[in-house]
């Protein structure tokens, strides 16, 4: 089953376009990443998504609902952590969680309960009598993403919900995260940590400039995209004639870092490497470490972001 | 409940200190058939005034929230904007019939000779809260939504409200002001809204109340309507 489903979505501000004509398609019980600079409409898409913002032109279905036609429905099965803080300065961490309970009706004795299970998931038992205006961005941060659990949905939008924590409480959340998927519930996930990405999504979108220009597993995306491997060899000399020597290897790109390093970047990164090798052992060329490091998400999604602004950006799936 | 003692303290001050201290300048204030002692007056219109200037709150309690992120995030929860108005303009409604029902209790010994209280007092109390709140309410809602700086929400606000609360016969009667002035008391709802809680207190309900708690009705619900409809189509 699909749980949101946007069809040719665009919204526009002043006659310039945030987001322009996307399609999404995101099934029940998966994380999915939605990744893109600052400014790609990542945010505007949430804001979508979740009726905040009426679209331009296209349609939205959330959890086979039309949000268009019926956002109260909407918005009654759907959490939503939004980018920007929001917190009510005089009001405790713990009564922060219980008023957010009762906005949502929770049931006074389960909300009991839940209060106490999200303070110790959250690592919020120590401050949870300090009032709001009293914590650290972190803490506030923690505090607004997990209020969100104290009531039940299908489907929840975390946008860049990470944004202010330390290692540990990010880990924590994450966990978190994946403990209420594996319980049943639908993550719309943004973040510009690709890591995070990487760590917790089932599958992932990347956006530039309004429009989609990826979507796929993370691991799909790095066979697509991310066939390009590094090697770095360490030389024991310094070997003026290297670049003639190595002249005859085709499909790669190369550097020579003060003499004895030498990085290869290659799609064909086996080859180049036998080949490589082969010359420096028949050269008689000692070699003192190597190393082959896939590409990582990060570096893919830079490539991407980067092909995509010097092109105009065509949807690849 | 700082603000709760607040709205009672507030005219509290101008019952005891202004209609005292203006009773020498104004010994009687003609109102309907009656003439009412000017504390007693100033009383009476003192409990619109506070009804009116509890809204202020609304619009504040709204800015608080944009200003805390709070807004957003009451809007994507499971509400319509409308029921998030109204939540409002509620709470301060309630606060705005309680801080009456206590200047009432204080104020009564000022205005006790004048007070005919009858069988309509309450409901026409009861009326000019609950319309008074929306009204004022969607007006403090859809300066507080529509203005983007700090700066500029409390210079309109207190603006309006000031022209609200002194354009108005609250402190003083449409009578002997001057004809411009005593019609542009007709403009504003605050006057209406005095003018029903005062028909309740002294007992004077006739077809002109009648036309304005009309006027109030519809106000209120062009407002509320209006503040809705601003709501719903803010770009956020």
């Amino acid at each position: 089953m699909s749980c949101i489903e946007a069809r040719s979505l665009s919204k526009s501000y002043d006659g310039l376009e945030a987001v322009s004509s996307i399609d999404l398609s995101v099934s029940a019980g998966k994380i999915f990443g939605f990744l893109g600079p600052n400014g790609a409409g990542k945010t505007t898409t949430i804001k979508l998504l979740t009726t905040l913002i009426a679209p331009t032109s296209g349609t939205i279905h959330i959890l086979g609902m039309d949000a268009i036609r019926h956002p109260l429905e909407v918005r009654k099965k759907v959490g939503v952590v939004l980018q920007q803080p929001s917190y009510e300065p005089t009001l405790s961490v713990e009564k922060s969680i219980e008023k957010y309970a009762m906005m949502w009706n929770v049931d006074k004795k389960l909300q009991k309960d839940r209060v106490e299970e999200l303070l110790s998931a959250f690592d919020l038992h120590d401050i949870r009598k300090k009032k709001n205006d009293d914590l650290s961005i972190g803490q506030r941060r923690r505090v607004q993403v997990a209020r969100e659990f104290v009531h039940d949905m299908d489907l929840l939008f975390l946008d860049e919900p990470t944004v202010g924590l330390d290692p540990s409480a990010r880990r924590s959340l994450l966990d978190y995260v994946k403990k209420k998927v594996r319980e049943g519930l639908t993550i719309f996930f943004t973040t510009h940590i690709l890591e995070e990405a990487e760590y917790l999504c089932d599958e992932i979108a990347i956006i530039n400039k309004g429009k989609i220009i990826a979507v796929d597993t993370p691991t799909e995306l790095k066979n697509k995209f991310g066939r390009e491997k590094t090697i770095k060899i360490h030389i024991g000399e310094t070997r003026k004639d290297l670049s003639v020597l190595l002249q005859g290897i085709h499909d790669y790109q190369i550097e020579y870092d003060s003499g004895t390093i030498i990085t290869i970047r290659s799609h064909s990164s086996e080859d180049v490497l036998l080949k490589i090798l082969q010359i420096l052992t028949v050269n008689e060329i000692p070699i003192e470490d190597l190393s082959v490091v896939p590409t990582s998400l990060e570096e893919i999604f830079l490539t991407m972001v980067k092909n995509s602004n010097a092109s105009s950006g065509s949807i690849s799936k | 409940m700082g603000f709760l003692i607040w709205q009672v303290i507030f005219p509290l001050i101008y019952i005891f200190v202004a209609g005292f201290a203006y009773t020498a300048l104004i010994h009687e204030v003609p109102f309907a058939n009656k003439r009412l002692d000017y504390p007693a007056f100033i009383a009476s219109g003192m409990i619109g005034f506070n009804i009116m200037n509890s809204t202020l709150v609304s619009g504040i309690i709204i800015w608080n929230d944009r200003r805390h992120g709070m807004f957003e995030q009451i809007l994507v929860g499971p509400f319509t904007r409308a029921q998030y108005i109204l939540s409002n303009v509620y709470t301060i409604g309630i606060i705005g019939l309680i801080s009456a029902g206590l200047i009432t209790a204080v104020g009564y010994p000022l205005f006790f000779k004048s007070v005919e209280f009858n069988i309509l007092t309450i409901p026409l109390v009861v009326f000019a809260s609950i319309t008074g709140s929306i009204l004022f309410g969607s007006i403090a809602s859809i300066i507080s939504t529509r203005l983007k700086s700090s700066e500029g929400f409390n210079v309109v606000i207190n603006t309006v409200f000031l022209f609200f609360a002194f354009v108005s016969t609250a402190f003083y009667p449409a009578e002997g002001a001057p004809k411009a002035l005593a019609m542009a008391f007709y403009f504003n709802p605050l006057t209406y809204l005095v003018d029903v809680v005062r028909a309740g207190i002294f007992g004077n309900f006739n077809s002109l109340v009648g036309l304005e708690m009309l006027v109030l009705a519809c106000g209120s619900v062009i407002l509320f309507v209006m503040a809705t409809k601003l709501l719903s189509k803010l770009e956020l």
